[in-house]
């Protein structure tokens, strides 16, 4: 057995308590506040604001790629074209001639583009500065926002009307929200009616042309194309002028708008779509897929409706996909009830 | 605004507890009762009260007038979507309904407002009423299917002065006589005051009661009132309306009281001055300011609260002090909220108030906003009550009749935002004295950028608005500054 052990103590050293810093009130001043922004009622969603413009690679490398390609084209028409002078001197002219033609096309589409890219952005301008006018009543942004509206749409026949009603308005004293809605009525009401009738026009097309198509490939291409087109057809309404890019542009745009916007527009919609699809489904496999196309055109429709009107709807007016569904299962397209 | 020691104008909240006394159920039950019976007319007749408030000189009448004859007249409204789409089909005058009521002399308002020798019309003596009917397409499917549509508007017209009689009702004579007497021992109402106090002193409230003392010391007292009414001083806090505007008591005994120097509750020994003093204000609150209130603003459907700030503002910041609780003290007997089924049959509640800043056109719209700002400022006790009870509220710089044109002035390099018209014959602008038919552009000086600075004093001086001409009717209608988005707030929805 080993040695009895003495009592003992250990004395543990607290460790001092680290002094907390008394910090003694005071009073900053000669400090300039930001004032606060008042954001206003949300009455309309203002538009989803574009990304701020950064370096992307991909647009650099796509832009490199489009010049390669430019010089080799015209580094091979050149030679062409020097080829026929060797042969003779009328062959060489008149290729330079159709060459020169050519380029004179591609320079005017180019230019067409990039003017119909330039008019789709004045419209997401005209919402901003909109949405902001009603929400916050500024004088300010509802006159730019008008101002530009009417630019937009000055040289277009239908809106010849409304632009000379508006003009009797101009020297009055409007605040900011009744001005934007005096514009929003004799300019763009009215086109909501239309809008409304090419995205029922659309969803039954698609419902029709799905239901009878051979093949599944064929669907994707139809959808697609009837997509892009009723696209097309909304912003020519609404003041746009779509060409390939700018279509493509606001696919983009609608999208986005979709997949911001979808899940709202999910959850109230979503028992209709499932029994719809349902219940049709098992009377026919065809049909219940065409009407699920359908209701995805209208989708797509109105958000394409959003992206374009220049001027962002009050939700309670809005259309909603049920009555764009009604129109699709019945068989004559109904008057619009406002 | 709390009720402090400090505080020297009327404060109908406090004093003795509320206790539910046997007027307060006879009051409830004239608004159940009244309510009763405009349910059921409206069942029938669908119309709604437009309460237009607004002490003397706010421009009640002007208002009325130009809306009236907006809705008759039609012309440019463009916020005003029932009247701008057309579908008012056809608006006209009614049969005066109330055969105890004098019609709205709306004929001779307008006729006063055209022609060589237009004029504003005279201040108001005596209550009118006016019905108007409008025949409108409804928005509903079912609506349309069943008929046009029919809405009858019924606007009263008052001396703005009655108004201030609304708080005496909720106040006892002592508690009355003690708040004037303190307010009139301040300034800006002490300079005034001389002659009154005078008065004041020899009158012992405790001794015998004697008619002529009574006498004497209201009319003492009504040259007081409106010595403090004068353009230069602008005071509105002024009690008894009725002392500035009889109407149709000239010389009744009902208006031979005035405050004597008494504690808020002192007993009054019977026969005592002060206690027919007492008895007379007690007849006066009963027989003049209840009637008078529950007759035409306890049923309101829509109220407008018109506000000359601009007035208060040319006489300075107490002006506008004294305007802001004037305005405080008046609102607070108002009804407002959202309405219910309950409240649909026993007496409906105000569910829109619009706070306008009249005379608008006195300013180039540039510094509209601003004067909103200051209207906010003026009635933010009334505005925080009205939207906590639940009604939609709004605020806006409004002229019914826009006298004015704009125009900008460069002078000296800097560009000065001008308002042109022809200044009434008097008005006098930085030295320039107007003769009524020289046309002239004014600049009426910067409105601040902060609100408070219109209450704290430091504008005196660097403000000053003039009236002008009313301007020839065009069309037979009158320009305007927002009295379409006013009419859109106040009635839009009644045409849906």
């Amino acid at each position: 057995m080993s040695e009895p052990r003495h009592p003992q103590a250990f004395v543990l050293e607290t460790p001092e308590r680290e002094e907390e810093p008394q910090r003694k009130p005071r009073a900053i001043t000669g400090i300039t506040f930001e004032p606060e922004v008042d954001e206003g009622e949300m009455i309309v969603m203002p538009p989803a604001v574009s990304r701020p413009a950064r370096f992307r690679w991909g647009a650099l490398l796509m832009s490199a790629l489009f010049v390669l390609v430019t010089m080799w084209a015209g580094l091979s028409i050149s030679k062409l074209v020097e080829d026929f002078f060797a042969r003779s001197p009328i062959l060489g002219w008149t290729a330079l001639g159709v060459a020169a033609v050519a380029a004179l096309a591609a320079i005017v589409i180019i230019l067409r583009e990039v003017w119909a890219l330039a008019r789709l952005r004045r419209i997401e301008h005209i919402q901003v500065d909109a949405a902001h006018a009603i929400n916050t009543d500024d004088t300010a942004a509802a006159k730019r926002a008008v101002d530009n509206l009417k630019a937009l749409y000055a040289s277009r026949p239908d809106a010849q009307l409304g632009l000379r009603e508006m003009k009797q308005y101009e020297a009055d004293i409007l605040d900011g929200r009744n001005r934007v809605r005096l514009a929003e009525r004799h300019l763009v009401d009215w086109r909501d009616g239309e809008a409304h009738r090419i995205i029922a026009h659309a969803a039954r097309r698609i419902t029709l042309l799905t239901t009878v198509a051979p093949t599944a490939a064929l669907d994707i291409l139809f959808v697609a194309a009837q997509n892009l087109r009723m696209m097309r057809e909304l912003a020519t309404l609404y003041g746009g002028r779509p060409s390939t890019l700018s279509t493509l542009r606001l696919a983009r745009m609608v999208l986005s708008h979709l997949a911001l916007t979808g899940g709202i527009a999910l959850s109230d919609n979503l028992i209709q779509h499932v029994v719809g699809r349902g219940l049709l489904g098992k009377l026919s496999a065809r049909f219940g897929e065409g009407t699920a196309n359908g209701i995805l055109t209208a989708r797509v429709g109105l958000a394409a409706r959003d992206v374009c009107r220049p001027i962002p709807q009050e939700t309670s007016a809005k259309d909603t996909l049920g009555s764009l569904m009604k129109e699709l299962v019945s068989a004559a397209p109904q008057e619009k009830e406002a | 605004m709390p009720c402090g020691p400090n505080r020297t104008t009327y404060c109908p909240t406090k004093g003795v507890p509320k206790i539910v006394s046997f007027s307060d159920i006879v009051d409830g039950t004239r608004i159940a009762a009244g309510g009763l019976s405009d349910f059921a007319t409206g069942l029938v007749n669908p119309s709604v009260r437009l309460g237009v408030t607004g002490l003397s000189r706010a421009g009640k009448t002007v208002f009325i007038t130009a809306l009236v004859n907006a809705l008759l007249k039609g012309g440019r409204f463009p916020a005003f979507e029932a009247l701008s789409g057309g579908r008012i089909t056809r608006c006209y005058l009614e049969p005066q309904p109330d055969d105890t009521l004098p019609r709205f002399a709306f004929e001779s308002h307008t006729k006063a407002l055209s022609g060589e020798a237009r004029h504003w019309p005279e201040s108001t003596s005596r209550i009118s009423q006016l019905r108007i009917t409008a025949e409108y397409t409804p928005m509903g499917l079912i609506a349309r299917n069943l008929g046009s549509g029919k809405l009858h508007i019924d606007i009263v017209d008052y001396p703005g002065e009655w108004l201030l009689d609304l708080p005496l009702m909720r106040m006892s004579y002592a508690e009355w006589s003690a708040a004037t007497v303190a307010a009139s021992r301040v300034a800006p109402r002490l300079e005034h005051a001389g002659e009154w106090h005078a008065l004041l002193s020899t009158l012992e409230p405790q001794k015998p009661a004697d008619e002529q003392d009574a006498i004497t010391a209201a009319e003492v007292f009504t040259a007081y009132l409106s010595r403090c009414r004068k353009d230069d001083v602008s005071l509105s806090t002024l009690p008894p309306g009725r002392f500035l505007m009889p109407g149709d008591f000239k010389g009744s005994p009902l208006l031979a009281f005035a405050p004597l120097d008494i504690a808020p509750y002192t007993d009054l020994p019977k026969g005592s001055l002060a206690a027919l003093m007492e008895r007379r204000y007690q007849a006066y609150v009963s027989t003049i300011v209840k009637p008078f209130f529950y007759g035409h603003f306890a049923r309101l459907d829509r109220q407008i609260v018109l506000v000359d700030a601009l007035t208060a503002l040319n006489a300075g910041a107490s002006a506008v002090k004294d305007l802001q609780h004037a305005l405080a003290d008046i609102l607070s007997c108002f009804r407002q909220g959202q309405n219910s089924i309950l409240s649909n049959l026993f007496g409906r509640r105000i569910d829109k108030v619009l706070f306008a800043a009249t005379k608008a056109d006195l300013l180039h719209h540039t510094s509209h906003d601003r004067l909103e700002n200051i209207l906010k400022l003026i009635v933010a006790q009334a505005m925080e009550r009205a939207e906590y009870s639940g009604a939609t509220i709004d605020v806006a710089a409004l002229a019914a009749i826009r006298a004015t044109r704009e125009a900008s002035v460069r002078q000296k390099g800097e560009t000065l935002e001008c308002i042109v018209g022809t200044p009434l014959a008097g008005e006098t602008v930085g030295g320039t004295a107007f003769d009524g038919t020289t046309e002239a552009a004014i600049f009426p000086g910067d409105l601040p950028r902060d609100a408070q600075k219109a209450l704290d004093g430091s504008l005196e001086g660097s403000l000053k608005f003039v009236r002008f001409r009313p301007p020839l009717p065009k069309d037979g209608t009158w320009p305007a500054i927002r009295l379409d988005r006013t009419m859109e707030f106040l009635l839009g929805d009644r045409f849906q």
